[in-house]
């Protein structure tokens, strides 16, 4: 027998269902499915005649309210990033004191030894270190939020948005986990089956801050914004959020034009996650960090002690700085600190480490010493951090799950050109107020 | 020597599927990709009696009917790969929505086992659930378990030995979709059943049932060219 | 009172049969996968017009965007 001639009667099969179930026919095969299950279940499920509002109905009741849920949405955000910032100030003075006491110790080496230890691998490695608590929390909040159910909460809250520029609810979560690191968050548009929708949610997640930012935002707003700290890392996410939607809009009426695919998503109950849950998610998700400052950033850090040791790093920031200049860091350090952060984001404060043989508690004020930074400059760094290229890890990242390089090589361009065109404006505008 | 098992563990989002791989595997695990898809595919191992048990972790999925990548992923591998178990991880709290994939396992003859995961939570909403009944009228073993607090864990594996050493067969299932399909399911399995390779390796009535739903995975199965 | 009308206008609380899904292939069998199949009835948990929606189908709660539900004809039960 011809599979031909199989796959024909099947067709004729198909016709004459059609002819009998109109439109139906799709749908009698799920339905017989369906039917058989409640057949069966009738006789091994009993359920209370009158079944109670659920604790998860209740809580949706408030959660996805339509005026609530938005604010409500909000404020989780808020108090996501002060639970981070709170908790994790203590972990970081104690490994301030660890890496304190190392440096002290390896300065006494003397020598060549004794700086690459002192100056390039405790400088720079312990200025990324002791970002491990809030990066590490961040994991674990964002952790929660998934495992407890929010997660498809916040794409319902945020569809309304986000369909106004083109994408629905679901394009929401991946935004949500690129502020703990853009790789699961690029990962995480697979759920999403409009291939438009798909690759514009992928091009516009690097433009969340991720974790590895975070170190860059606290380093300088701490020293530079003291008062304001907290105000001004947050407006590093809101601004990373506010050119994310805007260039999902712009995709979405050029490159990518159409209709949005289909919104259809299970609500999960309410679940109080298990710690253990929670432990093994922070531990996938850390346990990369953590192999990534051992590998990268360390690599890079020797790296850098070692160029700028022989005397060839500044001749290359030099080379780099001009195109800075228009954005006010001209200066070969920053070139240098953003340059080698395209290999991983934490690398920028690592090189700033080694660059100024500093640990994170005085490295503000040997930037604002030796670079003469102003605020509105160190504010105009930092958006430019929030924007520019995607780290290599990303980039692998989009690589993969768009299956070309045409996508990675788009968002190396575009987000770098976003990014000094933003840096630009804030310094010159900027400039005109301070004076 | 240890004996080999392979299984696969198959379940909606949401069921606790992640849960019940990490109670079964611990920290033997290997995260990697599908071939050709970007789907993330997770092994682990397991001992257990001297049976040593490579758990192939599905991606979450509602359905087999290769609407997405995610479902071509678990379908072809359940189908091709014939895994000597599949444990279907169901919430037994939200049992109708969750018993349509493993009425599909079983339609596709796969020696299935059911997880009844969130025991708590049924009993917590006061839902009565005969196990031994459900596991008659499906034909196939059923297993309540908590899997958050690893209970159920020690009987799960002990199902999964029997079904995999034979000592326990599931039979597929027959689902009635009416006279009129049904006389068409009839028809085409006829036709299928003469094709040697395709009634060896699959259920005719399978093919058969998935040709009239328009499957298309199924119907690029039938227009390779046959080889040999 | 039998008149046909689209999901997306039933407000919340209310108790719908489906009548009919007016949808392309491939949403059509996606949601009959989900349980939303002709004859099935629903209640609508959270309506917001101009919004999504969420329904409990089969004991689960699905969310289904504006555009779905306009597809979908019910009547009230």
């Amino acid at each position: 027998m011809d599979r031909q001639e199989i796959l024909q009667a099947s067709e004729q099969s198909l016709a004459h269902l059609r002819s009998i179930y109109s439109d139906e026919a799709e749908t009698v095969v799920a339905d017989a499915r369906y039917g058989f299950i409640s057949g069966l279940l009738k006789d091994v499920l009993k359920k209370p005649p009158i079944e109670r509002l659920t604790l998860s109905d209740k809580i949706d009741k408030v959660v996805v309210n339509r005026w609530l849920g938005l604010p409500l949405f909000l404020a989780m955000m808020y108090g996501m990033f002060q639970f981070v910032f709170t908790l994790s100030v203590p972990f970081m003075d104690w490994i301030d004191a660890g890496f304190g006491w190392l440096s002290e110790l390896a300065a006494g080496i003397g020598g060549w030894p004794g700086s690459l230890l002192a100056d390039g691998i405790i400088g720079g490695v312990g200025s990324v270190l002791i970002f491990i608590p809030p990066i590490f929390l961040l994991f674990m909040a964002i952790s929660v939020l998934e495992d407890c159910g929010y997660m498809a909460r916040a794409a319902f809250v945020m569809d309304r948005l986000m369909h106004k520029v083109g994408l629905h609810g679901r394009s929401f979560i991946p935004m949500i986990l690129g502020f703990g690191c853009n790789i699961p968050g690029i990962m995480a548009c697979r759920t999403i089956e409009n291939p438009k929708d798909r690759i514009t949610t992928i091009l516009i997640n690097p433009f969340i801050p991720c974790g590895a930012r975070l170190p860059i935002f606290v380093l300088l707003a701490g020293y530079f914004f003291a008062a304001h700290a907290g105000l001004v890392v947050f407006s590093m996410y809101i601004i990373g959020i506010i050119v994310a939607i805007i260039m999902a809009l712009v995709f979405r009426k050029t490159l990518f034009r159409g209709v949005s695919g289909h919104f259809v998503m299970e609500l999960p109950p309410y679940r109080l996650p298990t710690i253990k849950g929670v432990l093994v998610h922070l531990w996938e998700r850390g346990s990369l960090f953590l192999r990534k400052a051992g590998s990268i950033i360390f690599s890079v850090v020797v790296l850098i002690w070692l160029l700028d040791y022989t005397g060839v790093l500044e001749p290359i920031g030099r080379a780099i700085a001009p195109i800075f200049a228009p954005c006010g860091f001209g200066q070969w350090q920053a070139a240098v600190s953003l340059f080698f952060g395209f290999l991983a984001k934490e690398v920028v404060v690592g090189t700033m480490g080694t660059l100024f043989a500093a640990e994170e508690e005085v490295l503000g004020g040997a930037i604002a010493a030796q670079l003469g930074w102003t605020p509105l400059v160190a504010f105009a760094f930092m958006v430019f951090c929030v924007l520019y290229v995607p780290c290599v890890a990303a980039i692998a990242t989009i690589k993969g799950e768009t299956n070309s390089w045409k996508w990675p090589v788009f968002a190396i361009f575009y987000t770098t050109a976003i990014a000094w065109i933003a840096a630009t404006l804030i310094f010159q505008i900027g400039n005109l107020f301070v004076g | 020597m240890a004996k080999k098992i392979i299984i696969a563990l198959a379940g909606n989002p949401n069921s606790g599927k992640t849960t019940v791989f990490n109670n079964l595997t611990g920290a033997r695990q290997h995260v990697g990709n599908w071939p050709g898809v970007t789907v993330e595919k997770k092994e682990g191992t397991c001992s257990y009696k001297g049976y040593n048990i490579k758990v192939v972790d599905l991606p979450g999925v509602y359905s087999l009917t290769a609407y997405s990548p995610d479902e071509v992923v678990a379908r072809n591998f359940i189908v091709e790969e014939k895994p000597d178990a599949v444990v279907d991880i169901v919430d037994a709290a939200n049992l109708e929505r969750n018993l349509y994939l493993a009425v599909q396992l079983l339609e596709m003859g796969a020696q299935l086992i059911v997880a009844l995961n969130m025991m708590d939570e049924a009993n917590s909403r006061n839902y009565r659930i005969n196990v031994e009944g459900l596991s008659r009228l499906i034909g196939a073993p059923v297993v309540p378990m908590v899997a958050k607090r690893n209970q159920g864990t020690m009987e799960l594996l002990e199902r999964i030995v029997e079904v995999a050493e034979n000592k326990v067969r599931v039979k597929e299932l027959v689902i009635n979709y009416g006279r009129e399909a049904e006389e068409e399911i009839a028809k085409l399995e006829r036709l299928i059943s003469q094709d040697g390779e395709f009634s060896r390796k699959y259920s005719s009535r399978w093919l058969a049932v998935k040709l009239l739903e328009g499957d298309e995975e199924v119907i690029k199965k039938f227009k390779e060219v046959k080889v040999g | 009172m039998n008149q046909l009308i689209p999901l997306a206008m039933v407000s919340s609380g209310e108790m719908v049969q489906v009548v009919d899904v007016r949808a392309g292939f491939g949403l059509q069998r996606r949601l009959a996968d989900m349980g939303l199949t002709p004859g099935v009835t629903i209640r609508v948990l959270n309506s917001q017009m101009s919004g999504p929606i969420v329904i409990n189908l089969r004991g689960s709660r699905l969310v289904l965007g504006h555009g779905v539900a306009q597809k979908i004809l019910v009547k009230k039960v």
